[in-house]
């Protein structure tokens, strides 16, 4: 469905990404896996296409060059210099890294934000569901984005992502910061999501204990490049991943 | 790497002379000491040679307003990039200063030489205490606060006509002969650009830099950004008092047009052209702005059309500012490399 091949980017001169192939099918759950810096975020913006938008900026700045090389191919089509709102528009939503919830809307109001390029039905059944996923958001529908806390607020990023109908949802480290309690709730969440809206999702993390239970394939990050990748079961299996990313 | 696909990109790389003397203990010849002193001294002998090159006393007067809105753009891009303020209140500092030196010369007949340096310490101080309610500001507010200042000095002085009122103060002593003035306000300028160079690589900079980036973490430091803002306004408020008392020793008048909202707006678009944060840039943008601005004169009314294409031309095209790229320019070249 998604597939990146030799995707390398770099910011200056240093490599962020070097040489990654990644895919993920159909209704899959991927993981992609790494410690800071390896590049899980670089991955994503190359993905949804905002580095595109980075990069134009750091041009208008006179800041780093962003070169990106590569190709990136969703549903049999070459996406790679897509605007990334036009990939938005084809199915591929990112929920990104630290949530940005915008503060002063209400939950109600972030919702209907994401659903920008939803019909009307659509958006109502869309509503409808996040409220029956994440029971704690239909009490706070009122409530302003910023008065929620970190579990609230990622709930709510999911559920602005899923407004806008995604074919295939990038989650960036959805469990930043969260208590193990509300890590479950958002990966059994999440798997029902699949599920329900028979969508794809990538999600990246740090440590990997938590969404590995959930993933069908897993990437595995390292200074840029993807030094392992294999099945839940071959990786979870892998002494080496074991020991960096189970903490066993 | 195991390509197949012959992508290109274009690297930058800094210049061998510049890593090494990034150190200036790496200096090993007399090339790599050229490096980095020839842009420095083209840019002092250049503004020292300006009076003598310009044709006539009308330039020579273009390149003094050059100096005094260079003081204030340099006051602008200190306060707005090295300390976070964005402050529009330059005409406020310009007014100060002027009316100070002003009135120092006529009522107690005190000489420009005299009237100048005492005009920048009591102008930064009163400018100072004035807007310290107004420190813990931050951003646009800062911003719309110090475009109060200079409007509410005019309509005070119209008002209660007090300092001649609209008339203004005439018959200010002018500096002894024209080319003290001119050099006056052109050393000046150098020595104002490399102490604040200086200033702002001190610890002092660093901790207003520091109060730019993040107030809360600088005050969670245990420091008091309050008072360190204070004497940030305190050094931009005296170069802008400086132009002040330079401008009325020039035009040997003071009046309420010394608080017009040109002498906010210009030095933030000569900052935006030569681009900020340099220090450099300010005066270049004003080496730029005034004399195209003189040039102009002759187009009549369509001189404001053509300025304003000027400027929107280089804030589309080169919004970074010429000294920022003029100086990755200079330290670093670009060669293509195979990906």
């Amino acid at each position: 469905m998604l597939e990146a091949s030799e995707l390398m980017v770099f910011y200056e001169n240093m490599l962020a990404l070097n040489n990654v192939t990644i895919r993920c099918g159909e209704q899959r759950i991927v993981g992609v896996f790494g410690a800071n810096s390896a590049g899980k975020s670089t991955l994503m913006y190359a993905l949804s296409g905002i580095l595109l938008d980075i990069q134009k900026k750091e041009v208008m700045a006179g800041g780093e060059r962003i070169t990106i090389a590569g190709s990136i191919r969703f549903m049999d089509r070459d996406i790679m210099d897509l605007k990334p709102s036009r990939r938005a528009k084809m199915g591929i939503v990112l929920c990104p890294e630290r949530r940005r919830i915008f503060n002063e809307s209400t939950v109600l109001e972030n919702l209907k934000i994401g659903g920008y390029l939803a019909s009307a039905t659509q958006k109502k059944d869309t509503l409808d569901y996040i409220f029956t996923i994440f029971p704690a958001l239909a009490k706070l529908r009122n409530r302003l984005g910023g008065f929620l806390s970190g579990g609230e607020q990622q709930m709510l990023a999911i559920g602005r992502a899923l407004m806008a109908q995604p074919k295939i949802l990038l989650l960036d480290e959805p469990l930043m910061g969260l208590s193990p309690l509300m890590q479950t709730i958002l990966m059994r969440a999440t798997l029902e999501i699949r599920r329900q809206r028979k969508i794809a999702i990538i999600v990246t993390e740090q440590y990997a204990r938590p969404v590995m239970p959930i993933v069908d394939y897993a990437f595995i990050l390292e200074n840029g490049s993807a030094v392992l990748e294999g099945t839940r079961k071959a990786l979870m299996d892998n002494p080496d991943v074991k020991a960096a990313y189970f903490g066993v | 790497m195991t390509t197949d696909t012959a992508q290109r990109r274009k690297e930058r790389i800094d210049r061998g002379i510049k890593v090494r003397s990034d150190g200036i203990y790496a200096l090993l010849s007399w090339r790599e000491l050229a490096y980095l002193s020839v842009p420095r001294l083209v840019l002092i002998l250049g503004i020292l040679a300006l009076p003598l090159l310009m044709p006539g006393m009308y330039w020579q007067r273009v390149i003094s307003i050059v100096c005094i809105y260079a003081f204030l753009a340099m006051s602008f891009d200190f306060l707005a990039h090295y300390v976070g303020l964005v402050s529009l209140g330059g005409a406020f500092f310009v007014g100060t200063g002027g009316y100070i030196a002003a009135l120092l010369n006529t009522t107690f007949g005190l000489p420009p030489l005299v009237t100048i340096p005492a005009a920048l310490i009591l102008g930064a101080a009163v400018c100072t205490l004035l807007l310290i309610p107004c420190l813990p500001l931050r951003g646009v507010y800062f911003a719309i606060v110090t475009l109060m200042y200079p409007l509410f000095m005019a309509r005070l002085i119209e008002a209660l006509d007090i300092f001649g009122g609209t008339d203004g103060i005439l018959g200010i002593d002018s500096f002894t002969n024209p080319w003290v003035e001119q050099y006056f306000v052109v050393v000046m300028v150098l020595v104002l650009l490399f102490g604040l160079r200086r200033l702002v690589n001190t610890d002092l900079g660093l901790v207003l830099r520091a109060v730019k980036d993040n107030d809360q973490a600088v005050r969670a430091s245990g420091m008091n950004v309050t008072r360190y803002k204070a004497l940030a306004v305190f050094i931009a408020a005296g170069m802008g008092c400086l132009s002040g008392a330079c401008l009325v020793h020039t035009y040997m008048w003071a009046g309420i047009s010394q608080f017009a909202l040109d002498f906010s707006v210009l030095p933030i678009a000569a900052t935006v052209i030569g681009g900020s944060g340099t220090l450099v840039g300010p005066v270049l943008g004003c080496l730029i702005l005034v004399p195209a601005s003189e040039l102009l004169r002759d187009f009549g009314t369509l001189r404001i059309v053509f300025y304003s294409l000027i400027l929107v031309t280089f804030i589309v095209f080169r919004s970074e500012g010429l000294m920022v790229y003029g100086q990755r320019k200079y330290h670093q070249f670009q060669r293509w490399t195979e990906i």
